[in-house]
């Protein structure tokens, strides 16, 4: 392990080589490379997960801690890893002070392996547009997890308007156990469901979606009542040989009942964020499922433009707001509005020089695809 | 039954194929294999999420046993035997869905008890009739089950209204005659497709990646021919001994143990031709075409070896030869050890020779396919600069370690232009991924699903049969001029006359 205090991009390359060479690693099965942004106070966990998911996933991990953006300084602290503390395969965990935390891919982006497929992992709140953050523009697949949103309506509104394919949400994997049951009922019935009824957590994406997933394959309204306790609690299905219902039992089981049949238990295999993690890593390519459900979960219009485009947000611009609530995107997929000010146009020349030195420079985004299929 | 599922839907991966409601019927589910590997993967499947709501395990053995007896018997098996850790809740879910029924096979109640048990559990536990049969019986009692299963007519799909299948264990009868005797039998009670041959190894994760790395890439299959590949090498080493199965390998012997269905079916994968998709029935009809195309040494002199093995140090400890063995007949000619030359007549491969080999008490347990190259044609070296260079190989790892090797010329560093071969190691099944399902897991529920494609149909072991049988006759030949295997030290690669059988071809077995 190499520990690098105030640091450049460049030394954090040389040492990951170097690492790989003193560690014997002269070839790897790399599937791809792992890039998790997360804030400090979840580092611990966000690692343990993601070395959980390596295990099944060989691939390079890249950490990014952004601290402290109004820091004077611009600064960089890293670790590197190979085969060690962070699972079998190559690791960096690097923590960005000041600007530099808004120019996270210029330090990124030489690590990524090359030519592999890359995913990029928010935990924590997700950014209110992925194009905000530069280190969704060059991931293949973006997962979000609106579990860490301060109002999960909104967060999964918010991944509905801003949907493209590859984006996928923790939530969503969350209820692949409660569908594989639901999935595997219908199996042996023959009846069509006439009405259906999810129990659940007020509030939870988990539930959100999973009645979001029901309404999309069955073609009804779902209705979603309150529970408390687990995400979901119970699904009752009518059909026309009388109702089908699950019901979470006791421990980590699912009661099954059926019409004219004695009542089953099943198990609900316990999965820790870092399986779930590794669920997502198991396929790379557009999750249509996910998009189908979570545009009835919200009954919204998936809008978002293919391929994403880099908007540049400046905190320091008092936009704060604008990340939590959604002015910036309020315009994206709404009526052009000349009078509303462009985000490419910004006021201080220095906050402007520094945009166009990192990422993609605003004029090119302004005459770009992405950029003028926004407006429409 | 198939229903159209709505919540199925074929976009999405991340549900698991779930088999229909249905009842795993075990025989002699006391035994071994049944502890050590059965149930402990019907446990990983049930706590996987793999087993449908109507699932039922039922045990048959002539045990005065009850439901709970075997429940606490399977539950100490499980526990032992899990690759994903025990959990209660998992396992009292499977206990509700235990049964045991007491019996022995010539026995018509109990059968007739049996029967009408297969129908009792679709009320109480909703299994809709659907029952696999594992036979885990030796091969002497199979006449008696599977007459019995003719008589109840438990095993006709028909009169069930419901699906039937049995799976059977190796071995596939003893030679060609008895395998044909065994499949007519087995034929005659179930219909072709409902019966699933196990060769566990065609349920490794290595195995079917051979199929991947073959048919899904552009790099390999140009040059899977006798154009460029000199020789194909098939090992499977195993350092124990013969442990306490002397009474079965005393008659049984390597060939039939192995050779015949585990390299046999190894050498299918690796020499077939690309099937025209990936279901059972295109695999198996090239499987079949490839196996067809093998044939026995024509020299068996020359073609090939077998050996027994004496006394000697492995690992570190000193162990018993073979004939020194528990229930070993003192001058006994059972092979420990078989290697064979094979080739495959097909425009593909002609000229190629396909060397089989496997042995107990060799250094270490590996299993692995060498496909090795021809070396190139011309060498824009001086002789000097390539005298460490040996041929481009290819090798698959099936056991353990499960990966692939690939080896080839590189610089030495340094001023002076040397060549030498170096191994690039890829490891991405096992060792990587800490949950590769265990073969068993992964045919059992193939099974449940009716999927047949990992499973080698009569066709298959009646071809296997055709090779084998002939170099067994020449052994016997050979018992009866006073003939004797070839003897090896126990922590030997084997005897002396493999290593002369390649020489003779300029060749030379690969140090797995």
């Amino acid at each position: 392990m190499t520990t690098l205090w105030d640091t450049t991009g460049t030394a954090v390359v040389k040492a990951m080589s170097n690492e790989r060479r003193e560690s014997g690693a002269v070839s790897s099965g790399l599937a791809l490379t792992l890039v998790v942004v997360v804030d400090e106070k979840r580092v611990t966990e966000a690692e343990v997960a993601a070395t959980r998911a390596a295990a099944q996933h060989p691939c390079r991990l890249l950490v990014v801690v952004r601290r402290r953006p109004d820091a004077p300084e611009p600064r960089l602290d890293a670790e590197v890893s190979v085969g060690g503390r962070l699972g079998p395969g190559e690791a960096a965990v690097m923590r960005m002070y000041g600007r530099l935390a808004l120019h996270a891919e210029s330090v990124v982006l030489p690590l990524l392996a090359p030519d592999a497929p890359v995913v990029t992992w928010w935990y924590g709140q997700p950014p209110v547009l992925l194009a905000h953050d530069p280190l969704a523009i060059f991931a293949d697949r973006r997962v979000t997890d609106c579990h860490l949103a301060e109002d999960v309506d909104v967060a999964l509104k918010q991944r509905a308007k801003d949907y493209v394919p590859g984006d996928t949400d923790l939530a969503w994997t969350g209820t692949t156990d409660w569908r594989a049951l639901c999935a595997s009922t219908f199996d042996a019935v023959s009846e069509a469901p006439t009405k259906v009824v999810v129990v659940g957590q007020a509030g939870s994406p988990v539930r959100a979606l999973f009645a979001g997933w029901l309404s999309s394959r069955l073609g009804l309204t779902v209705k979603v009542t309150d529970g408390d306790g687990d995400p979901i609690h119970e699904v009752a299905f009518t059909t026309s040989a009388g109702e089908i219902r699950l019901v979470r039992g006791d421990g980590r089981t699912v009661l099954l009942h059926r019409p004219g049949q004695p009542e089953r238990t099943m198990p609900l295999p316990e999965r820790d964020l870092g399986e779930l993690l590794a669920e997502e890593l198991q396929r790379l390519d557009a999750d249509e499922p996910y998009s189908e459900a979570l545009s009835k979960a919200t009954r919204t219009t998936l809008s978002g433009v293919d391929p994403r485009v880099h908007v540049w947000v400046d905190p320091a611009e008092g936009q704060e707001s604008n990340l939590v609530q959604g002015g910036a995107h309020a315009k994206v997929g709404a009526q052009p509005d000349p009078n509303a000010p462009d985000p490419t146009q910004d006021p201080k020349q220095a906050r402007k020089q520094e945009a166009e030195a990192g990422g993609k420079p605003p004029a090119a985004a302004k005459g770009s695809r992405g950029r003028s299929s926004d407006r429409t | 039954m198939t229903v159209h599922n709505p919540l199925r839907d074929p976009r999405d991966r991340r549900l698991p194929r779930v088999p229909p409601p249905c009842a795993l019927v075990v025989f002699g589910v006391t035994g071994d294999l049944a502890r050590k590997k059965l149930i402990p993967a019907v446990y990983d499947l049930a706590n996987r999420g793999l087993l449908p709501p109507g699932f039922v395990l039922l045990g048959f053995a002539r045990r005065d046993w009850g439901d709970g007896d075997f429940e606490s018997v399977a539950k100490a098996a499980a526990k032992q035997g899990a690759r994903t850790g025990f959990r209660e809740e998992t396992w009292s879910r499977l206990a509700e869905a235990i049964r045991f029924l007491p019996g022995s096979f010539d026995d018509d109640k109990a059968f007739d008890k049996l029967a009408t048990t297969l129908v009792d559990l679709d009320k109480s536990h909703g299994t809709q009739g659907n029952a696999a049969f594992y036979l885990s019986i030796p091969p002497a009692a199979f006449p008696t089950v599977l007459a019995q299963m003719k008589r109840t007519g438990m095993a006709d799909n028909h009169k069930s209204g419901a699906w039937r299948r049995v799976v059977v264990e190796k071995p596939f009868g003893e030679d060609l005659a008895s395998a044909k005797d065994l499949n007519h039998m087995v034929d005659d009670v179930f219909t072709g497709q409902d019966v699933f041959r196990i060769d566990h190894y065609l349920g490794k994760e290595t195995v079917q990646n051979l199929l991947a790395l073959r048919f899904a890439n552009e790099l390999f299959e140009p040059i899977w021919n006798r154009q460029h590949i000199d020789s194909v090498q098939i090992t499977m080493a195993e350092d124990v001994g013969i442990g306490t199965r002397a009474g079965f390998y005393e008659e049984t012997g390597a060939a039939r143990d192995v050779l015949q269905n585990h390299l046999l079916q190894l050498l299918a994968l690796t020499a077939m031709e690309e099937p025209a998709s990936f279901d059972a029935e295109s695999l198996r009809i090239e499987k079949r075409k490839v196996l067809s195309a093998v044939m026995p040494p024509s020299n068996m002199a020359n073609g090939v070896v077998r050996g027994q093995y004496e006394q000697g140090w492995l690992a570190g400890e000193r162990v018993k030869g073979y004939r020194a063995e528990d229930g070993v007949a003192p001058a006994s000619t059972t092979e420990t050890y078989a290697a064979v030359r094979l080739e495959v007549e097909s425009r593909r491969w002609a000229g190629v020779p396909f060397y089989l080999r496997t042995g107990k008490r060799l250094p270490r347990r590996v299993t692995e396919i060498a496909v090795l190259f021809r070396k190139a044609p011309v060498l824009p070296f001086t002789r000097t600069d390539t005298e460490e260079l040996g041929s481009n190989q290819l090798v698959v790892r099936v056991q353990p370690d499960e990966g692939m090797t690939l080896r080839f010329g590189s610089k030495v560093p340094g001023t002076q232009m040397e060549v030498r071969d170096v191994a690039m190691d890829f490891l991405y099944g096992e060792a990587f991924t800490e949950s590769s399902p265990e073969a068993y897991e992964r045919l059992l529920l193939d099974v449940l699903l009716g999927d047949a494609s990992l499973f080698p149909q009569n066709a298959e072991v009646e071809e296997s049969w055709r090779v084998i049988d002939p170099i067994e006759a020449y052994w016997r030949e050979r018992d009866a001029a006073g003939g004797t295997p070839q003897l090896y030290r126990a922590g030997e690669w084997g005897p002396r006359a493999a290593d002369e059988m390649l020489a003779r071809d300029g060749r030379k077995w690969r140090r797995p």
